[in-house]
């Protein structure tokens, strides 16, 4: 007599289902053709869009690397009749302990100038600082010191990693100890920091720029007073309230006061993201549906040419179940197939965004299953129906049909 | 074997009912080869529909190996008609994506056979049936003779209890159509197998050991009480 596995009593081997459902999808290819475009469209939207998603907020992050997503920056703009707009140095290192919110508090004033080094000359950014600038924005010496206390208002200079560089003569290299001239006065290079790419948030690209005490800022700059305070809040204080505490603490006449946040710009990147995110998104079920209703469409067909096979398959022993889990099955391969497509042309079209934006790819590893599995899922509800109508078929009529 | 009690079955609506039925009784026992005879519309086809599980009785019973079968359990007919029934059909219903002996082998699917048990059987019942060498062909390489009696074999590999044949020759030109039944008795013979043959020519009926006449829902004569 046959054997019979024991495991396998109420449920067919899924593997086999699977690849019978692949033989009749591909009888029918042309029409499961169709079918499948629907679903890739939506699925490869879908892709493209959490892809993309995931990658703009990898951007963004980026964009706060050096500052942190805590940063406050406070800009004074010339008001009136007054040449420079000016801050209160000492009320700005005297935030951390006046404010109950700023953790860190660095005043700075950022110009650019032609800088000399022996016989080279180059147009470079100048940063007039203080020593609490590195841990702000996150600067590594890599040879020498930064600016310290000591040095108050002392002629001696930090310079940028790619400043440097361009500082350097063959045979001639900027090292510590070497002298930059700026506007006549001669200033000793005390240490050089190491590579730091800059982001648009940035005061100052100090990968560009030779850093003086701002104490001796006066020498080579309008003023000796600090034009932009950076401010390192702490991550439970709300930005707006504490920024408009700040400000009110830092305002004078000479100057108007603009506040940039962190957590504003981050605001403001996610609303606009949303609305992409919520387009692609309409776009996405949009196709799904219309590729669900593909796949319905494929499937009842199917069922009305194979009324026949049907019949027999109850005739021969199949339970109304299997007839179903059948047609199931056939109906999410087809649509997990168009899924795995999808999936290819979204990362496609997510590679191209990044090339275009400057990004740089990267793949939230989740969406790997995610893409093919609603696929899948698009496929097995709007397969459910033509499923239950072949289950519901009279084998007697159905051996009969031609 | 079989027993058949006051079959009765009607079609239509309770107003306008079209009685196909009319109180049908009889009993096979193990190993008979039996011909249902009748002109068409005389309920030869209904009645084997309801033997084979495939339609439900309007009233009256049937016992198949001493149990009364429960047409209400969609999961246990299924299960009968897959272990203890067989069926060849006029037009064979081969699957024609299929190989011969995957067609064969279908109904092993069903019983849950293990995939790799499956050909042998397969190909052996295809040897019973003379058909060895045509095991990898499809459905449309093969000659009406040859399909149905792949379809024979089909029916025979769970070694049923009971096959219904329903006019298993009537799609085959005379020469074919003998050669089919001389298949059925021998097999019938080898196999030991009850069969019930629906069949409206009267030659092959003679074939046969016992025959039943129907006409307009009724038996009319029966060659076992003759």
């Amino acid at each position: 007599m046959t054997a019979v596995c024991p495991g396998a009593a109420s449920r067919l081997a899924l593997g086999e289902t699977v690849s019978e459902a692949l033989a009749n999808l591909y009888a029918q290819r042309q029409r499961s053709a169709l079918a499948l475009l629907g679903i890739l469209i939506g699925t490869a939207s879908i892709v493209a869009m959490l892809t993309i998603g995931h990658m703009a907020q990898r951007e963004t992050l980026k964009l706060f690397r050096h500052l942190g997503v805590d940063m406050l920056q406070i800009h004074a703009m010339p008001a009136g009749n007054y040449p420079v707009g000016e801050l209160d140095r000492h009320a700005i290192e005297h935030l951390t302990a006046s404010d109950p919110d700023v953790i860190a508090a660095a005043p700075l004033t950022a110009d650019h100038d032609t800088i000399l080094a022996g016989e080279r000359q180059a147009e470079l950014g100048i940063a007039a600082v203080t020593p609490d600038l590195p841990r702000l924005m996150s600067l590594r010496v890599a040879d020498g010191r930064f600016i310290a206390p000591i040095d108050d208002g002392n002629l001696v200079a930090v310079v940028g990693d790619q400043a440097a560089r361009k500082l350097s003569a063959p045979g001639a290299p900027l090292t510590l100890g070497s002298a930059v001239r700026v506007k006549g006065y001669v200033f000793q290079v005390v240490g050089v920091l190491g590579p730091l790419p800059f982001t648009a948030l940035d005061p100052t690209d100090v990968n560009n720029a030779v850093m003086i005490p701002l104490a001796g800022a006066g020498r080579v700059m309008d003023s000796a007073k600090p034009t932009t305070a950076l401010i390192d809040l702490r991550p439970t204080a709300d930005a707006k309230t504490a920024g408009a505490r700040i400000v009110a603490r830092l305002a004078n006449p000479t100057a108007v006061l603009q506040v940039i946040s962190a957590r504003d710009l981050i605001r403001g990147l996610n609303a606009q993201k949303a609305i992409h995110s919520q387009l692609l998104t309409a776009v996405g079920a949009i196709s799904l549906l219309v590729g669900g209703i593909g796949v319905m469409n494929v499937m009842l067909m199917g069922v009305m040419e194979r009324r026949r096979e049907i019949g027999l398959r109850a005739a021969i022993g199949a339970t109304p179940r299997d007839i179903q889990l059948m047609f199931l099955i056939e109906a999410a391969t087809l649509a997990f197939v168009g899924g795995v497509a999808g999936l290819a042309a979204g990362l496609i079209a997510a590679l191209v965004t990044a090339r275009a934006s400057g990004w740089t790819f990267s793949l939230a590893p989740w969406v790997l299953p995610l893409g093919p599995g609603v696929a899948a899922l698009v496929g097995v509800a709007f397969g459910l129906y033509p499923a239950i109508k072949a289950s519901r078929l009279n084998p007697i009529e159905a051996l009969r049909a031609d | 074997m079989l027993q058949v009690f006051d079959l009765e079955k009607t079609y239509g609506s309770p107003t306008r009912s079209t009685p196909v039925l009319r109180g049908i009784s009889f009993s096979l026992e193990a190993g008979a080869f039996c011909a249902v005879l009748g002109p068409s519309g005389s309920g030869k086809s209904t009645l084997m529909n309801i033997v084979g599980l495939l339609d439900q009785p309007s009233a009256g019973a049937v016992r198949l190996d001493g149990a009364i079968v429960d047409y209400a359990a969609a999961e246990e007919t299924a299960r009968v008609r897959n272990g203890d029934l067989g069926f060849v059909f006029q037009a064979f219903n081969l699957l024609p994506r299929l190989s011969a002996w995957e067609n064969v082998a279908l109904p092993l699917l069903y019983a849950r056979t293990a995939r790799p048990d499956r050909k042998p059987l397969a190909l052996a019942m295809l040897e019973q049936v003379g058909l060895a060498d045509r095991a990898e062909h499809r459905p449309a390489e093969l000659s009406g003779g040859e399909q149905q009696r792949v379809a024979v074999a089909r029916a025979l590999i769970r070694r049923p209890k009971l096959v219904l044949a329903d006019e298993p020759t009537g799609s085959l030109d005379s020469v074919t159509a003998a050669e089919v039944m001389a298949l059925l008795r021998d097999l019938h013979r080898r196999l030991g197998v009850t069969i019930l043959m629906v069949t409206h020519d009267r030659d092959l009926a003679g074939r046969c050991d016992r025959r039943i006449e129907m006409l307009d829902g009724r038996i009319v004569h029966d060659s076992a009480f003759a």
